[in-house]
């Protein structure tokens, strides 16, 4: 590279940025009344405004990729399905985590009194795609504290089940998610409702994975004895605390009173007195749903049963 | 914002961000997988980014940092410049008679560009192919609008070096007055 003048050299950049169109007018007017003077820098000129030229043609050369673009939007799709938008609220339960995927709610989680996410569900599965949103399920968390508070009896969710464990455990969460507000089912029903009469305990252990506490009511589920057994592993007074919530129980109770409950049948339509006559001569004896009340049974939307009667007939509160 | 919002920028943008890592790339492949992981990146972080935000110049500076961190990763492999010599000779075949001599130099010039430091290199293919102005680049770049203007006026001097002699700069001699 030969040396250049010196006047040249300090008026090289404004003439590249002249000749390419990038000078302001007063660097172009220095550089216009240079080049008339210097013939080496007014071929120099010429170049870069050939080489300004050619580089716009560059920029036709890269064609799009439209294969590339359907590749992203299929990944980004598969993306979306696996995010899962959750927030941190606070009930009268302690810290609750709402978490929803574009299908509906998959994660309602007790957290404890720090109400860390990291120890919820999401901190253990990296495979998540989790964002805090909480605008994206504050409906639903404003839904769960009327019901908390006793002024909604039903939660009306779309629910999305991709965090159970096995389909097995969605059968059980669907067939539970059917018990209504205010009234229970033993494991040993639950398990028939699933086709498989034997499985109480599989039954049990797919309530103690449940990934949506209430909204699932896995509380409505007890011992064939009455018995609360187990609830989200040691928190059996939160169970009992919903159940005192829905009418089932009192609250300080240890069993669920069940031979002073109103019975019905998944899926029938009328409601009983537990000495109805048809009771002995179901199919399976611990399928029943017993309910604390005819108020309760009538808004699940029963009917009394026209051969015992139970709205001429009422159990003793 | 939800994730239609975060469709309509695919379709806006992807096309272009796509050309210009392509242009920095070796092969197709490279491009590809940048382009795809500038825009899960930027899926991620969309929720974040301020409703006011310049779409476009975010989205050049995270392929812009994914292409240098690729660069990092490739030339610890050092096959990339050998590579883009490939890939450049293998396009530059042969035009009809008349636009030989311009092919030739455009070849000349696309080689220069791809062996420039890369700064200088990403500096010149964000201002001269997709003309984003110089506080973006500088931006985009981590440095001052200064310092991306020096680096765009680096890279023209270089290419205007490599075309000494060349037929095509020879042609364009006193074609041109200021």
């Amino acid at each position: 590279m030969n040396a250049k003048h010196p006047r040249c050299a300090a008026i090289e950049a404004d003439l590249v940025a002249t000749a390419t169109g990038e000078a302001g007018p007063a660097a172009a007017h220095r550089v216009e009344e240079h080049v008339e003077r210097c013939g080496p820098c007014r071929e120099d000129f010429g170049r870069y405004r050939a080489i300004e030229g050619m580089v716009g043609s560059l920029r036709a050369t890269v064609s799009d990729d439209r294969h590339a673009c359907e590749r992203l939007t299929v990944r980004l799709g598969d993306l979306r399905r696996r995010r899962l938008a959750y927030g941190v609220f606070p009930s009268p339960l302690g810290s609750l985590l709402i978490a929803r995927t574009e299908d509906g709610v998959s994660l309602v989680q007790y957290l404890g009194p720090e109400g860390d996410v990291r120890r919820s569900l999401l901190g253990r599965r990296p495979d998540l795609d989790a964002i805090e949103d909480s605008l994206a399920v504050e409906g639903f968390y404003r839904e769960l504290l009327d019901y908390l508070e006793g002024r909604r009896a039903r939660l009306e969710w779309p629910l999305d089940l991709r965090l159970a464990r096995s389909d097995f455990h969605r059968g059980v969460l669907r067939a539970t998610a059917a018990i209504p507000y205010g009234a229970v089912c033993s494991y040993a029903g639950i398990a028939c409702e699933v086709g498989k009469p034997t499985a109480s305990r599989a039954v049990a252990q797919a309530l103690r994975w449940n990934p949506l506490p209430i909204v699932v009511p896995c509380h409505r589920v007890v011992g064939t004895s009455g018995a609360l057994v187990g609830y989200a592993g040691d928190k059996v007074d939160l169970k009992r605390r919903l159940l005192a919530l829905e009418g089932v129980m009192r609250a300080d109770g240890a069993r669920i009173p069940r031979s002073t409950m109103y019975v019905s049948l998944p899926r029938e339509r009328c409601y009983c007195l537990p000495t109805c006559s048809w009771i002995p001569t179901a199919e399976h004896p611990h399928r029943f749903f017993f309910f604390g009340s005819r108020e309760r049974a009538e808004a699940a939307g029963l009917e009394p049963c026209e051969d015992c009667r139970p709205d001429l007939h009422p159990l003793a509160s | 914002m939800g994730p239609e919002t975060f469709e309509t920028v695919v379709a806006a943008h992807h096309p272009e961000i796509h050309r210009y890592l392509r242009r920095l790339t070796a092969r197709a492949s490279e491009a590809d997988d940048l382009s795809q992981e500038t825009f899960l990146r930027a899926y991620r972080a969309f929720r974040e980014l301020p409703e006011d935000a310049n779409v476009r110049a975010w989205l050049f500076a995270i392929a812009t940092n994914l292409f240098r961190n690729h660069v990092r990763s490739e030339k610890r492999r050092s096959t990339f410049h050998a590579a883009v010599l490939a890939t450049r000779s293998e396009a530059a075949g042969a035009g009809p008679e008349g636009e030989t001599v311009y092919r030739e130099t455009r070849t000349v010039i696309e080689e220069v560009v791809d062996a420039l430091p890369l700064k200088q290199r990403t500096a010149f293919v964000l201002r001269k192919i997709h003309e984003l102005d110089y506080e973006t680049i500088a931006r985009t770049l981590d440095c001052s609008a200064d310092s991306a203007r020096a680096h765009v006026f680096q890279a023209l001097r270089k290419i205007r070096h490599s075309l000494n002699g060349h037929p095509a700069s020879e042609a364009s001699k006193g074609e041109i007055t200021p």
